[in-house]
């Protein structure tokens, strides 16, 4: 059995194509088996929304009168880079307010954009023949600003570690507050809903692919940054952070619903991004992919009171385990804490799953696969001389 | 019998005072200490009090007129549903198990009655969905 994108897309259009999320399709294949579903289901939609860190917008403010080149910008005091043209800027997400506070950041800027809310920007310049302005103040927002789009370089990891902590005293961390002693655990996959674990290796999500993106349409616009193929593997998905997806789309379509600021105390501001993948189902091989549970995708416990980036693993934990509410470790029960919402990674997945009942989503070929072999280096301290 | 929680306040002056051992022994009340507290500013203490309702009434009066503030307490905390995500973060921190996570929803439920009113989780939530009430 072999099937085409087009061939779905025939289907969406004619309104008779079947899809399912990432988390029915499970039952379906336990009950029918991997031949019957694959005939039977088109398309398998997954979801996440959780912390991605790696997150910011582009915007463009449009010119003033008299024009001026924007040389440091501040939206609601946080810091955006303009190290580009007149009136074009970036707002990163974990960029701090300029008060000394962590308590509110470009992630914030972000929501209350899409919220539709007022946002204070000020400008500095040192002004030139043709933009003579050297200073702005004034307020925008997402309907008087030209172009706002996200520009997220690493989204939707491919699996994540677990986070403990074995000191005697609390650790606030991006992965959330760690109680002392092993206190809890804290994990951030959405595992069996989550898009590149129903996808390992990245066969049909690739450059180009239509995905749903903080409420709106979005797409795949590259590898994200430390894309990593080269991890352990169990029941062929791996279980370390591997892959990851740089990701593009429209601010002016997006729902605040689906894009939230996330305050992580004493670490700092990020994101949460609300991010589903569509996944054509081309073969049984692809079927086998998508009906993965969470039983089945491991992830590692590390203990974050060892700051140092070659920890080790204490033991590896099925999300099936995570998601029971505790783990065991050392002999001990300690609670577990998810970091991202399963309750709307699956939201999102319906969702998607009724754009394309609607045939309000087609789904994309890639233009270009994912690397399928890409490591991540470390950075070295090194002389001029020494350096690669 | 009911079970309510109460806020106490007391003045530098009047903590060394065993009130908890008169209320316990005089109006026959179950006193469980949830919190406690003793600063410059003075003490201040957490109390669910067990007992007959008449008796917790008059425990109350007591202690009033003894120069405590006593403020009965229904929240310390609330969950602010607009900006719940219902991730979870609160379920491993909470050492009262005041946040349930529904296996079924997996939406996340806050059940304040529970709450010890320890603070943990105030924190801890990522979106700042937990407010403080008083203290
Ligand atoms: S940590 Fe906050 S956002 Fe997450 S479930 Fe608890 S109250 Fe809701
Ligand atoms: S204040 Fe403490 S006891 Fe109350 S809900 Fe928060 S963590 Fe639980």
């Amino acid at each position: 059995m072999v099937r085409t994108v087009q061939q779905i897309n025939q289907k969406i259009k004619k309104g008779d194509v079947l899809v399912m999320t990432a988390e029915e399709i499970i039952d379906v294949v336990r009950r029918e088996g991997v031949e019957k579903a694959t005939k039977e289901v088109d398309v398998v939609t997954t979801g996440t929304f959780g912390a991605m860190c790696s997150s910011g917008a582009f915007l463009n403010f449009g010119h003033s009168e008299p024009p001026i080149k924007m040389q440091k910008v501040w939206l609601n005091d946080v810091p955006a880079y303009t190290g580009l043209a007149a009136v074009d800027a970036y707002i990163g997400a974990t960029e701090l307010r300029e008060n000394g506070n962590m308590d509110y950041g470009g992630a914030n800027v972000i929501e209350e954009l899409i919220a539709g809310k007022p946002i204070h920007l000020k400008a500095t310049a040192y002004g030139t023949d043709c933009y003579p302005r050297r200073k702005i103040e004034t307020y925008v927002s997402l309907k008087t600003i030209n172009q706002a789009y996200i520009y997220n370089p690493r989204n939707a990891y491919q699996n994540y570690s677990v986070a403990t902590n074995s000191s005697d005293t609390i650790l606030f961390t991006y992965m959330g507050k760690l109680l002392s002693n092993y206190g809890n655990a804290t994990y951030s996959s959405a595992g069996q809903l989550s898009p590149l674990l129903n996808d390992p290796e990245c066969r049909t999500i690739g450059i180009g692919t239509r995905i749903f993106l903080g409420g709106a349409k979005g797409y795949v616009a590259w590898q994200g940054t430390q894309f990593n193929t080269k991890t352990p593997m169990k029941n062929n998905v791996p279980t370390r952070a591997s892959r990851t997806l740089a990701v593009i789309g429209d601010m002016k379509q997006m729902s605040a619903e689906y894009i939230r600021a996330l305050d992580f105390r004493k670490y700092g501001m990020s994101l949460a991004v609300g991010i589903g993948v569509p996944i054509p189902i081309l073969d049984e091989q692809m079927m086998k992919c998508v009906a993965i549970s969470d039983k089945d995708i491991f992830a590692p416990v590390l203990d974050y009171s060892i700051q140092s980036r070659n920890r080790k693993p204490i033991k590896e934990v099925s999300y099936a385990q995570l998601r029971s509410g505790t783990i065991e470790l050392f002999g001990k029960k300690v609670k577990t804490s998810s970091l991202s919402s399963y309750y709307l990674a699956r939201q999102i997945a319906e969702k998607l799953k009724g754009m394309i009942q609607k045939g309000e989503f087609l789904l994309t070929e890639p233009v270009e696969r994912l690397p399928e072999d890409m490591a991540v280096e470390p950075l070295e301290i090194v002389s001029k001389e020494e350096v690669k | 019998m009911a079970r309510r929680k109460y806020l106490l306040g007391f003045s530098p002056a009047r903590v060394g005072e065993p009130i908890t051992y008169m209320i316990v022994k005089e109006f026959d009340l179950m006193v469980n200490i949830l919190r406690a507290e003793i600063d410059e500013r003075g003490g201040r203490l957490l109390l669910e009090i067990e007992g007959k309702p008449h008796k917790i009434t008059s425990g109350v009066k007591y202690l009033k007129e003894k120069g405590v503030e006593v403020k009965e307490l229904n929240e310390y905390v609330s969950k602010e549903e607009e900006r719940c995500t219902h991730c979870g973060m609160c379920v491993s921190i909470c050492p009262a198990d005041a946040f349930e996570m529904d296996k079924k929803t997996y939406k996340v439920h806050f059940k304040s009655d529970k709450c010890i009113a320890c603070g943990l989780c105030l924190d801890a939530c990522p979106p700042n969905a937990m407010k403080l009430r008083i203290w």
